[in-house]
């Protein structure tokens, strides 16, 4: 479906695009008489780009009218007694407030519902726990109500919303305003066991309209680098002194100033770029600011371990502290057991404002008697202060005393494991941030496995695309996010651990063997401990970790490929290596002036060079270079080794280092190294080319994988689960036939519909009984008669057997003789079958004739003779 | 294999039969060319073979320092001789030999794989320092002592073993009783030696073998106390405070003293010793607590030196080495430009060049190495000003402590001459009715001896008091100039060696240049 969509749109684009360009062309005819130069052109394109086409926005509106009333229940509609009363006395307090503060604005008290009800605010919250461990935590659960509904504006940005729609049709619905959030996001964080409030108040344009463009995406926010101290050397007693620092003073003191004029400078510089940055980025002035409505939870610190009172914006999921700029005043507060009108001054936003519930000065009351949250104990003169207002409170307390919040009449709320799943209505979603656009996806709902993408701009206009990140879940080639820098046009890939090619990171700018890439890998899991290849057109570099031989790194420099007339490809002609460079850890057991830190073999000269490493207490390092010369010498004799083949220094020179048999030996042995060497290089051009492959035909198929406990997607543990089903219902049907019915044929012959009479009954048993006696004996005749026939055939073969003794062969004799064994053999089964039939038969009679007597419809007529 | 002494005439290893041997099983074809221009030297030979030679005295092998593996089987060895300096034998083969019992291989601790086979043993022993044995291959010898296998179980790497051949192996529970005893063996008598076998030895002979490791355990648990308590001692010694804990010391000034032992009989004397005797013992500990403490000063002291020593040459070898790559990056694209250059002229300036930056190196990495001596001589001559004040302090307190010993002494002989006088006076009057030793009384003889012999036991004990006091003071002072020589020795050696090093690497590289000119114009 998404697919198509978004081709249709596609499509509907590309046709604005054409029709635009056409215009463009109309323009361009006309003035096609007089000569276009080069600045009519840049003209032309000028303002070709200033024609833009705006898709109209389509406000999503979310209105009574798009909720299906019908299938609501009872409570929806009505309203109960004691809902009334509590009606009642809200309005009584609502007369009281606004006689009291005549110029605050009304309360959000009582709204409709979708079935036009007045329903009280608290009533409307249903806490809920949520069956998912993933809704536990507020953050997780503010994530999911602020991708699960689509956000709906206000009627007007500054009057309260005449409807308050259920948490149920809400979700049903995904869609709402501010209030309807934060309803259900109240819901579910108080369902969890945190102490959470709805919150009506005044807010910023941007957080009213949910305008993210002014934010940074969170995924772009960086972790806040760990403020690593340096600890401050001490110097110890017996640290030496630096040398002398035979400089001039003065000069350095000279040199020092100019420095900081020219830093200071370009501080300023910066400043004001970054001033003016700022500038832009400020939103322009709201004509209605302070005035815009909106609604958010409040979470108190003490349940659920929260440390610190915050607010969290329904709409963005983001949590503020209760300081934040962006909210910019409170009305009231509520969850489902009481109503708090805030009696504190809001001309400071909420900076001011102290969330101590207990206290009847700063927050009012609606019902006597719920646990506060807090008594702090408040002064004397707060309280003097507070004795003008008493007599509200002492009106509340007559009617409250024993009046408690009726219970929600909201039904349980309900997520379907599917739209827990699927997440985004739709499952889609794009947010803009500030340079960013972020697109969501639902698992699965993309056949490569898409699930996030993150678009990143240039500026804030949003033109220039500057990279793109795309994240994946699921796929079975472990593609965990690829990164895509349209300046560089570097792609980057990475990819979880678990692919049988290790692959943990793949740069490249074109997927052709050859140029430049680099690859990393989970190197644990492999065998050889590569860590990183990097490949540019002529070298080729490998680190390694972890390696029984101490190999960290390894760099080829190839040459041009020499011209072939045969076939050209990579396969049968090779880049020659002009270089071999590889490089060692310090193995511990050996000596360092025999373990080798560095080895490169020089190809096109026939070198080899070896620096071995550094000994503790020294500052060289041995070195040996081998000259590979396949003289003769002026006998015609082939040299083998002469000591200038070898130049060596030693740091300190030792006795047996300088034998010929020991460097010729080396030698050797370095030969061998190379070939392995050069085989190695081979193996790994021939790796990258096979993971190229590979990572071409995985990106074309692009499998998801499933999980095994995913019994809706997965297909074949799906199939198994329905064979298995009707495995076992074939089994069951195989299990009924198998037990017949022995009174079937006999009541067969009797009229159908009647009921018994005890007579018939009894014939009926007795009829059955008989029959399955002689069934039985029956068999045992016709077992008794096979018996025979067999003897009698054996009792004739005998016969013919002794008459034809002497003039039978040898064959004959032995086909006679088996027979005779066979037989003998079915005589003697048969003997064993009648004997067991007899034995069994007598139990089988009384165990029909008890079954009989137990059939239910037989018992009751037979009842009587037992 | 025995052979008839008077049948062949018994063989000599000498240098001819050596050279033979070494050349043969030496290095072949090229590499074989090669070493015979050179000529191989014993030193270096891994592996020798002198088996079928009919040798009968092993001798003459002291030159082959690095040998691994010694094949001298088949020959007519008597004795097992002459292997001492073999140290790093890995492999000795002396089967098919005449020899009667094991010995001299007491220097072979690196042996792993030794075979005795057919020779004339019947006990086997003294091959205690073999601990690395893993094959021990002793069949067909004369051992007829089943419970002589037990001698095997204190090579804890041994795995293998052969006993085939010999007396014991007619014991029909031969098998059972060497698997149980040597649980860790893996093959006996070439063959794995299958779970079953190991669990019915292991029933057989479960209680015997429970009470060997118990004996074994406690021999351990001896040791390790022995041990314990040594190294406990070497820190009271390395404090120079050893035996200063409890009563040591006291009991020592007593121990020679017969005067004082007969003195003790008089009435008074024994509870003037337990007073004396508390208040020495305590200030003795007081010495010994304060020498701890003092110790461990001493040793933090000289660690903290150490580790900034360290530090220091650390820093100047990271420098040295940066200095030392950049140089040598820099230098190989010069010898390279060289190489490739063509005309003489641009050869010549290049290498003149080259030369110059030679000699630039060398000067920086002198002047590093003047800048740390000098550093660390200022830093050395620091730490040495103060542990010889450490020292002096220490010498003091101690001298002051012991000055408080002796003026304990000092108060307890006046009380014991008073005692004695006090006593030969009653005796004189007749008063003293106590009894009294034949030859205590004898002292009292008249007031000279009496004098004599407390003042004899007095000088006594100053004297140790003495010795003991002169004993821990040299001591620590050998300590002090001993580590501060070593200060000095040491960094006068790594001084010599840097600079030796330096100008060892500049002569190679000149050599380098030199020779690179010389190729130029062969070519």
């Amino acid at each position: 479906m998404e697919v198509l969509k978004e081709k249709v749109e596609e499509e509907e684009a590309a046709e604005r695009e054409a029709e635009a360009e056409q215009a463009a062309r109309k323009a361009a005819a006309e003035k096609e008489e007089s000569i276009l130069d080069r600045d009519d052109l840049i003209d032309l394109e000028q303002k070709l780009s200033e024609i833009e086409v705006h898709i109209p926005e389509v406000p999503v509106i979310f209105t009574k009218s798009s909720i299906d009333t019908s299938a609501l229940p009872e409570s929806y509609k009505t309203n109960t007694a004691q809902e009334k009363q509590l009606l009642k006395v809200a309005d009584n307090f609502a007369h009281q407030y606004s006689h009291l503060c005549p110029d605050r604005e009304p309360l959000f008290l009582h709204p409709l519902n979708e079935c036009d009800v007045p329903k009280f605010v608290s009533t409307t919250i249903r806490p809920t726990l949520m069956p998912y461990p993933e809704l536990y935590n507020w953050d997780t659960c503010a994530d999911f109500v602020s991708d699960f509904l689509t956000m709906v504006p206000l009627p007007s940005p500054i009057q309260l919303p005449e409807y308050l729609f259920s948490p149920t049709s809400v979700l049903k619905y995904q869609k709402g305003n501010c209030f309807d959030f934060s309803n259900l996001l109240c819901s579910m964080l108080i369902g969890s066991g945190y102490d959470a409030y709805c919150v009506s108040g005044y807010a910023s344009q941007d957080i009213c309209l949910m305008d993210l463009t002014r934010e940074v995406c969170p995924l772009l926010r960086k972790p806040e680098e760990a403020a690593s101290q340096k600890e401050k050397v001490v110097p110890k007693r017996y640290t030496i002194k630096p040398p002398k620092d035979l400089r001039s003073k003065f000069e350095l003191a000279q040199k020092a100033k100019k420095e900081a004029e020219i830093a200071a400078q370009e501080e300023k510089k910066r400043k004001e770029e970054e001033n003016k940055l700022l500038e832009l980025d400020k939103p322009p002035p709201d004509p209605m600011h302070g005035l815009r409505i909106h609604a958010w939870v409040l979470v108190l610190c003490g349940k659920r371990e929260v440390p610190e009172s915050f607010f969290i914006d329904p709409f963005t999921a983001h949590s503020y502290g209760t300081t934040d700029e962006h909210f910019l005043g409170i009305e009231s507060i509520w969850n489902h057991k009481n109503y708090w009108i805030n009696m504190q001054d809001c001309w400071n936003g909420c900076k001011d404002l102290i969330f101590d519930l207990g206290d009847p000065v700063r927050w009012e009351f609606m019902l006597f008697g719920t646990d506060k949250p807090y008594l702090t104990m408040a002064d004397q003169e707060e309280e003097e202060e507070a004795a003008d207002e008493d007599d509200i409170e002492i009106l509340d307390k007559e009617e409250d005393k024993n009046f408690d919040m009726p219970l929600s009449w909201v039904e349980q709320i309900y997520i379907s494991a599917k739209d827990f799943e699927s997440r985004c209505p739709q499952g889609r979603k794009v947010i803009q941030y500030k340079q960013c656009k972020l697109e969501k996806w639902a698992p699965y709902l993309n056949g490569n496995g898409l699930v996030t993408r993150l678009t990143i701009y240039e500026n804030a206009d949003c033109r220039k695309v500057v990279e793109v990140k795309e994240w994946y879940e699921n796929r079975e080639d472990f593609l965990e996010m690829r990164r895509v820098d349209k300046t560089t046009h570097l792609t980057t890939e990475y990819f979880k651990p678990g692919h049988f090619l290790a692959l943990r990171e793949h740069t490249y700018k074109t997927m052709a063997p050859e140029t430049d890439r680099s690859m990393e890998f989970y190197y644990d899991t492999r065998v050889d401990g590569l860590e990183k290849r990097t490949e540019t057109p002529n070298s080729m570099t490998e680190y390694y970790k972890d390696r029984a031989d101490y190999l960290v790194y390894r760099h080829v420099d190839y040459g041009i490929r020499l011209k072939k007339f045969s076939l050209n490809s990579p396969d049968t002609n090779p880049r020659p290596m002009l270089k071999i460079t590889e490089r060692f850890d310090r193995n511990l057991s050996k000596l360092a002036d025999d373990d080798v830190a560095e080895r490169i073999f020089v190809v096109s000269d026939e070198r080899i060079q070896l620096r071995y490493h550094c000994r503790d207490d020294y500052i060289t390092t041995s070195k040996r270079e081998f000259l590979k010369r396949n003289d003769v010498d002026n006998k015609g004799n082939k040299i083998i080794m002469t000591p200038d083949m070898c130049v060596t220094y030693e740091v300190e020179p030792r006795e047996h280092t300088k034998k010929l048999l020991f460097q010729y030996e080396m030698m050797m042995n370095l030969k061998n190294e190379e070939k392995i060497s050069k085989h190695q290089v081979w193996e790994s051009e021939l790796e990258v080319l096979e993971i190229l492959k590979t990572r071409e035909e995985e990106e074309d198929t692009h499998n998801l994988t499933v999980s095994i406990y995913d019994t809706t997607r997965n297909e074949k543990s799906k199939g198994q689960r329905e064979a298995l089903e009707r495995q076992a219902q074939e089994e069951h049907m195989r299990q009924v036939e198998a037990e017949l019915d022995y009174l079937a044929p006999f009541l067969v012959q009797l009229p159908p519909g009647e009921k018994l009479t005890r007579w018939q009954a009894l014939r009926l048993k007795d009829e059955c009984l008989n029959d399955f006696k002689q069934r039985l004996i029956d068999k045992a005749n016709l077992i008794q008669t096979r018996f025979e026939k067999e003897t009698q055939e054996l009792q004739k073969k005998q016969q013919w057997y002794q008459e034809n003794q002497v003039t039978m062969t040898l064959e004959d004799e032995e086909s006679y003789l088996t027979y005779c064994s066979q037989a003998m053999f079915r005589i003697r089964i048969l003997e064993q079958r009648l004997n067991r039939h007899k034995e069994l038969a007598p139990q089988k009679y009384l165990a029909l004739e008890e079954k009989l007597y137990k059939d239910p419809r037989l018992i009751e007529y037979l009842k009587v003779f037992v | 294999m025995i052979r008839l002494y008077d049948t062949i005439e018994p063989n000599v290893i000498d240098e001819e039969l050596l050279k033979l041997a070494v050349e043969e099983q030496g290095p072949q074809e090229e590499a074989g060319q090669v070493a015979k221009q050179e000529g191989i030297n014993f030193k270096d030979v891994r592996s020798l073979q002198l088996d079928f030679q009919n040798i009968l005295r092993i001798d003459n092998l002291w030159q082959f320092e690095n040998l691994r593996k010694l094949q001298l089987d088949n020959n007519i060895i008597e004795r097992i001789d002459g292997l001492d300096s073999l140290v790093n034998l890995v492999w000795l083969d002396l089967s098919f030999n005449n020899i009667e019992t094991i010995e001299g291989l007491d220097n072979l601790i690196n042996l792993e794989d030794l075979s005795l086979f057919s020779n004339r043993i019947s006990k086997m022993d003294a091959m205690d320092t073999l601990v690395k044995l893993q094959v021990f291959s002793i069949g067909n010898n004369m051992i007829d002592n089943l419970l002589n296998v037990i001698y095997l179980r204190r090579f804890p790497e041994l795995r293998s073993l052969n006993l085939a051949g010999n007396p014991v192996c007619e014991n029909e529970d031969y098998k059972l009783f060497v698997t149980a005893y040597l649980g860790d063996l893996v093959y006996l008598d070439f063959r794995l030696i299958d779970a079953h076998t190991r669990e019915a030895g292991f029933a057989k002979y479960q209680y015997s073998i429970y009470e060997l490791k118990h004996r074994e355990n406690q021999m351990q648990y001896k040791l390790e106390e022995e041990k314990a308590n040594i190294a406990e001692l070497e820190k009271h010694k390395a404090a120079y405070v050893e035996y200063l804990n409890g009563s040591y010391l006291f009991d020592n000034l007593y121990s020679d003293d017969t005067e004082a032992a007969k003195l003790a009989y008089l009435p008074g004397v024994p509870e003037l010793l337990e007073t004396y005797k508390t208040k020495f013992v305590s200030i003795c500990q007081n010495i010994f607590d304060y020498g701890l403490i003092q110790q461990e000063k001493r040793t933090a002291e000289v660690d903290l030196f150490y580790e900034c020593l360290g530090e220091a040459l650390s820093d100047n070898r990271d420098l040295g080495l940066k200095t030392i790559n950049e140089f040598e990056k820099k230098h190989v694209k010069m010898l390279h430009d060289i190489r490739n250059a063509n005309e003489l002229q641009v050869v010549d300036a290049k290498m003149s060049e080259c030369a110059e930056e030679i000699s630039h190196l060398f000067d920086i990495l002198m002047t590093y190495e003047m800048q740390l001596v000098e550093q660390l001589e200022e830093s050395i001559n620091n730490f040495e000003r103060n542990i010889i004040d450490m020292v002096g302090t220490f010498v003091e307190n101690v001298q002051g402590l012991m000055a408080q010993c002796r003026d304990l002494e000092n108060h307890h002989h006046e009380k014991l001459l008073e005692i004695s006088i006090n006593t030969l006076e009653k005796i004189v009057k007749s008063e003293f009715d106590e009894d009294l030793p034949d030859d205590v009384r004898a002292l009292f003889s008249d007031k000279d001896t009496v004098v004599n012999a407390v003042g004899a036991s007095h000088d006594i004990h100053l004297l140790k008091i003495d010795n003991r006091e002169d004993e821990l003071i040299t001591n620590v002072s050998n300590w002090c100039s001993g580590i501060v020589d070593k200060v000095h020795t040491d960094e006068h050696n790594r001084n010599r060696k840097r600079v030796k090093e330096i100008n060892q690497y500049i002569d190679h590289l000149q050599n380098e240049l030199d020779n690179l000119d010389f190729g130029d114009l062969l070519d």
